[in-house]
């Protein structure tokens, strides 16, 4: 009797505490699993620009960046401002042997030395900082006529968007004491690697109801992507960014490969994937600001997707008729890459500037808006 | 002699008018000032008169003692005949001159010619509808003021809810008082509306400036402006995510805008419309809506460019499955966008494809119009022409050859015959003549 009793008694103290412990991990899953429902998850997916929407966004609807990050970002803006420097003068040997009319494309005597000294500077794994000498130096190489030439074929340079916006601002940037404004945070490039994610709240209604958005950035990587994609099932919706900017520019990864076949094609086999089969799909027709001042002076038919493209004004009309055309050719992507049963899910397509704050803004809006709709329609209630 | 007492209450029969006599009095109904007057400023009178009938008649209950029993209208210059009855002038006159010599209503045949002016009744209408009018026309301004408040309040750049309420408040004056359209119209708030329309409109925004834009008549430069890509985007928008109403307004909208001479098919080449029109069309629980995506795809589909579009959505199977379930009307309208679409090869082909096409289409001839019945053999036609051997046994199992014969043998059009006829050859080719003749007997489930 005295063994069974022994054998019998249940649960020594440490055996109690474990349960007790295993007892309240559970309820705590259970808790968050319940407040994970009442968190919106979006996913940027797309070429380029989608770096730019997420600082936006936490500009727009969280605390911003503070003293330390914006601090963070001065290495990576010198950075840039090397590699940009060091893009054109490579580029620039580069056309002057390659070109017919070479001759433009060959830097003058006086900034010969100083071109090479950057371009040396610019292969460098560590970049010293931009003393204001340094600065000077590179405003004469970039106002040296070759450069300048050479900047304008950038399409073929893999010349980055913010070349122009950083050689403007050079002498602000090598300033002592710099301290990156939001703008030159912006602008900044810096390759994403693994994943980011930013929780906020939207603006207006939903802030009263407590909803809460949080966006993942994934790093513009081409490869496995098949492999982690499932990870974001049940995402509320896909944000894909297409800059519009970037139908006459190869890859970085592939000089072969035009940017925006290469997007088309992303595009194709983002709508296909299973596990976005009832996702809502935003589709950010970005850069639109660059695609603008391009499609005046290069037509849209460099570009294979568009080759059928025909101009019919000039000026702001052929702009929008531009914007119109691309447009349509998203939508009939959509279309063809969606069976039918999935024809219900959300697509809309927005114009975007991602360097414009209040355009970001005013886009997000609209975002939120048509999701809370899409909501309520899920729930019967409209 | 006892003293004449008029009873407590002396009521007007009809409407939902009431008079006594000491409201009739105090309101000035009966006389009192200058209000009857004699003849002599009858003929001013009676053109008032004649106006106010006209804007009044429509919106409020006339009482019935008013109105003459031959046109049913309320009379201008009553005239009684000998048996009391009362009738409009000219239509008594009209009637008695035809050679009738007795009273409308009673059937009595009349005594006396005569026709005697109902000065009583006449100074009653005339005051009841002095009255009314001048209700109507304060209660009109006031709405005419409020609407203008409204429109002031959205001139000035209101955001947000303020917004929105403003919008809808005047979204429902505009629908339920004419003279608000007018008011609207007037003040430029046409093009104010239209300037809110753009790519960074809000849905509720958006929502309310299209529901009241449908119910205004728009001129030419309104509609050339309605008609620019990102305005057309976002009616489009509006289409695929709005309530149902919403959804209606948009297609409402969108035809208008197809009347237009200005207008080019580009504008409704969008597959996200056609989507959603089919979308619309689908709608089990929203016939009303169901009709309205048809009716616009039907006109889209007038235009031959964007019939390739339609195809390319899949429209033409979910039409086809859509067919056993339809109303009438919205038959019709399925059947000729059907039609239409097997114009061009790839809808052909699409029909050929869908294997209810044929059973449907079979069943639907003789059976609702001619019309319809036109439309389903022009696109059995069609299909058989397309791949006849594969098809046509398929329709002759369907029981096409006994409809055929119902058609021939019927008084529809000739063209209509000639058709079913040809139709019938081709169909009987790959039959001998005794199997065919077995398949013309009506089955049960057509007869």
């Amino acid at each position: 009797m005295g063994s069974f009793c022994s054998r019998q008694k249940p649960y020594n103290e440490a055996d109690a505490e474990e349960n007790e412990q295993a007892e309240e991990i559970e309820r705590r899953i259970a808790r968050e699993t319940k407040a994970e429902q009442h968190i919106h998850k979006l996913l940027l997916l797309g070429e380029s620009g989608k770096s730019t929407i997420f600082k936006q966004i936490k500009l727009l609807f969280q605390t911003g960046f503070d003293e330390a990050e914006l601090g963070s970002y001065t290495s990576v803006i010198h950075a840039n401002v090397y590699q940009t420097i060091k893009i054109l003068f490579d580029g620039a040997k580069e056309l002057a042997q390659n070109e017919s009319d070479s001759s433009k494309y060959v830097v003058s005597c006086e900034n010969k030395d100083v071109g090479e000294k950057l371009s040396d500077i610019g292969s460098r794994l560590d970049y010293p900082y931009l003393t204001k000498e340094i600065a000077d130096e590179i405003k004469t190489l970039w106002n040296d006529a070759a450069i300048q030439e050479a900047y304008s074929r950038g399409n073929i340079l893999q010349v980055p968007d913010c070349a122009q916006y950083f050689m403007e601002n050079l002498e602000r940037l090598s300033e002592t004491d710099y301290v990156p404004t939001k703008e030159d945070v912006l602008y900044a490039r810096v390759r994403t690697t693994g994943v980011v994610e930013i929780q906020f709240s939207p603006v207006g209604e939903s802030r009263k109801s407590g909803e809460v958005y949080r966006l993942y950035d994934v790093g513009g990587q081409r490869n496995e992507r098949r492999k982690w994609i499932h990870l974001f099932e049940g995402v509320r919706a896909v944000i894909f960014c297409a800059a519009i900017s970037e139908y006459d520019q190869m890859l970085f990864e592939d000089e072969m490969k035009n940017r925006m076949m290469e997007t088309k094609e992303l595009f194709d086999w983002v709508l296909k994937q299973a596990c976005f089969e009832k996702t809502s799909f935003m589709l950010f027709l970005n850069k639109f600001d660059i695609f603008e001042k391009k499609v005046q002076k290069v037509p849209l038919n460099v570009c294979e997707w568009f080759r059928d493209y025909q101009p019919m004004a000039s000026g702001k009309q052929e702009v929008e008729h531009a914007y119109e055309f691309v447009k349509k050719k998203f939508e009939g992507l959509y279309f063809q890459s969606t069976k039918p049963e999935r024809v219900d899910r959300v697509f809309k397509i927005y114009r975007t500037t991602a360097l414009d704050q209040k355009l970001v803004k005013k886009t997000f809006k609209l975002v939120d808006e048509t999701l809370r709709r899409r909501n309520l329609i899920e729930a019967g209630l409209l | 002699m006892p003293q004449y007492q008029q009873p407590p209450s002396w009521r007007l029969e009809g409407g939902g008018q009431i008079l006594d006599l000491e409201t009739a009095v105090k309101d000035g109904i009966l006389g009192g000032g200058g209000g009857g007057g004699g003849l002599g400023g009858a003929a001013g009178e009676k053109v008032d008169l004649k106006k106010m009938i006209e804007e009044l008649e429509p919106v409020e209950d006339v009482p019935s003692v008013f109105i003459c029993p031959i046109s049913l209208e309320p009379m201008v210059d009553p005239v009684t005949l000998c048996t009391g009855q009362t009738y409009e002038r000219s239509n008594i006159l009209k009637w008695l001159s035809m050679g009738h010599l007795t009273c409308p209503t009673t059937m009595q045949e009349l005594w006396d010619d005569a026709v005697t002016p109902n000065r009583t009744l006449h100074q009653l209408i005339h005051a009841w509808f002095s009255q009314h009018y001048l209700r109507f026309k304060k209660r009109s301004e006031d709405v005419q003021g409020r609407a203008a408040e409204l429109l002031e309040i959205l001139k000035k750049k209101v955001k947000g809810q303020a917004r929105v309420q403003a919008l809808k408040e005047l979204q429902k004056m505009v629908v339920n008082h004419s003279s608000v359209q007018k008011t609207v119209a007037d003040s430029g708030g046409i093009a104010l509306l239209i300037s809110l329309l753009g790519p960074f409109t809000s849905h509720a925004v958006g929502s309310e400036a299209i529901g009241i834009l449908v119910n205004l008549s728009l001129d030419s430069e309104a509609m050339v402006n309605l008609m620019q890509p990102a305005k057309i985007s976002l009616v489009v928008d509006m289409l695929n995510e709005g309530t149902i109403d919403t959804k209606i307004n948009c297609t409402r909208l969108i035809e208008m805008l197809m009347g237009e001479k200005d207008f080019r098919s580009e504008i409704v080449s969008s597959l996200s419309l056609l989507a959603g029109l089919m979308r619309l069309a689908k709608d089990r629980r929203h016939p009303s809506g169901s009709w309205a995506g048809l009716s616009l795809l039907k006109t889209i589909c007038s235009h031959e460019r964007v019939r390739g579009l339609i195809v390319s959505v899949g429209a033409v199977s979910q039409l086809v499955e859509l067919l056993p379930n339809l109303s009438q009307e919205c038959l019709e309208l399925t059947l000729q966008i059907l039609d239409d679409l097997s114009t061009i090869p790839e809808g052909r082909v699409a029909l050929k494809d869908c294997p209810q096409t044929i059973p449907n289409a079979v069943r639907l001839l003789m059976r609702v119009s001619e019309s319809c019945t036109q439309y389903a053999l022009s696109i059995l036609w069609a299909v058989c022409k397309l791949a006849p051997d594969e098809c046509a046994s398929l329709a002759v199992e369907a029981g096409l050859a006994a409809k055929l014969l119902l058609v021939i043998q019927s008084g529809c059009s000739p063209e209509l015959k000639q058709r079913s006829a040809e139709l019938l050859k081709l169909c009987s080719l790959n039959y001998t003549a005794t199997l065919f003749i077995s398949k013309c007997k009506l089955t049960r489930t057509i007869q």
